[in-house]
């Protein structure tokens, strides 16, 4: 019985198991391939968010933490300063608090030529 | 299928907890105070402390989930950010109404109503953070109020009822209190089951979202438990109430599994429940 319960329940987390997706633009653009290395990436969110960690990860394997700055405010627009890592594939993952105390997170590629 | 990793697995866990402790701990202090029930200290303490140390550890998982790593749970930069939303806001309802409820235990005379208004400002932290909080209407927040005053009620009153079928010389007593109980019932089980569809609607939106999404087919299965939940109620209130009244043992027993089944559906709600606030997003 209890086994039936877990399994259903794990059912219904797997079925919705999605983050709410707050993102409304990202330079460069999810997907796309660039021919020069970006000298900023920038996120544009639908709300206010207050970013806490953004990594970035280069051909599956080299990961750092982007610099935040010292942004301590709620806002919408952020560009934040991209190392040069080489051509490939990278992707952006971050994670924020929204104005309205939920933790949003979420994550994007490109490639640089 | 996608596995739930462990640390939303710690999330649900940590909510169930929270909403079993809140509304276990407001609810009992709310029956015993309605139907004049004794020995309720100890499961209102119980269900009180859970509640609290749930409020504390969801707060610090919600650290923990903004830092993106373990470190962040004491973190005092991501529980400070986080004190400074909503998320602030409800624990500190929570710990401040479930300590006034605690301290309630304790008091003479106007004990029961200090217990009482503690359990109420606990379950109004739920307004603070979620879905429905996020739409900002008065009447969803009524709403919300009286769903959850409404279900607190059901759990608080089943294990002092259940205590009172085991001994013959307590009959009376458990037939009386399950017939007001049900009378209480009569009002809060329709208001719940508006109030529910009202939520649910506002929420989902559409018969498609309904069937089509996660959240919508966990709501499904949340009012199916409740059908069920309402089928036992209604059984205990024509069939094992009215026979208790008159004295036949049988029916204590009839009771008392009843009660059982009834607490294991809540269980299960107040499990789906969990899993609708901590990972299925909302059909957009």
């Amino acid at each position: 019985m209890k086994k039936i319960w877990l399994a259903g329940m794990i059912a219904i987390w797997a079925t919705g198991a999605m983050a709410h997706s707050p993102l409304d633009e990202t330079r460069p653009e999810s997907g796309t391939v660039v021919g020069e290395m970006p000298s900023e990436i920038l996120m544009n969110f639908k709300g206010d968010i207050r970013l806490t960690r953004v990594t970035i990860t280069h051909a599956e394997k080299h990961s750092m933490d982007m610099d935040l700055g010292a942004q301590n405010t709620f806002m919408q627009e952020f560009a934040l300063p991209m190392h040069d890592m080489g051509a490939g594939g990278y992707t952006v993952e971050w994670r924020g608090l929204g104005a309205d105390g939920h933790v949003l997170s979420g994550s994007f590629s490109f490639s640089v030529e | 299928m996608i596995w739930p990793d462990g640390f939303a697995l710690a999330v649900m866990a940590t909510k169930f907890a929270l909403y079993l402790g809140v509304l276990g701990a407001a609810g009992t202090v709310m029956a015993a105070l309605m139907f004049r029930l004794e020995r309720t200290r100890a499961l209102a303490g119980g269900f009180a402390i859970v509640g609290a140390g749930a409020a504390l550890f969801d707060f610090s998982l919600r650290g923990g989930n903004l830092a993106g790593e373990m470190s962040g749970m004491i973190d005092p930069e991501m529980l400070g950010l986080l004190w400074s939303t909503s998320v602030g806001t409800a624990l500190l309802l929570r710990l401040c109404g479930l300590g006034l409820l605690i301290t309630g235990l304790f008091m003479a005379r106007a004990g029961p109503w200090v217990s009482v208004v503690g359990g109420v400002i606990a379950i109004f932290s739920f307004l603070q953070v979620g879905h429905i909080s996020a739409r900002d209407t008065t009447l969803l927040d009524l709403a919300l109020t009286l769903h959850l005053l409404a279900i607190a009620l059901w759990i608080g009153i089943l294990v002092p009822l259940k205590r009172l079928t085991y001994a013959a010389q307590s009959y009376a007593m458990a037939a009386d209190v399950g017939h007001r109980f049900g009378v209480v019932a009569s009002v809060t089980v329709p208001a719940l089951i508006l109030v529910g569809g009202y939520m649910g609607y506002q929420l989902v939106g559409s018969f498609s979202a309904l069937v089509g999404s996660g959240y919508g087919q966990a709501l499904i299965i949340k009012a199916v438990l409740f059908a069920a939940l309402l089928g036992l109620g209604a059984l205990n209130k024509l069939r094992f109430v009215p026979a208790l009244r008159i004295g036949d043992p049988a029916a204590a027993t009839h009771l008392r599994n009843s009660i059982r089944v009834e607490g294991l559906i809540i269980l299960g709600i107040l499990g789906v429940s969990a899993i609708l606030t901590s990972n299925l997003a909302l059909p957009l």
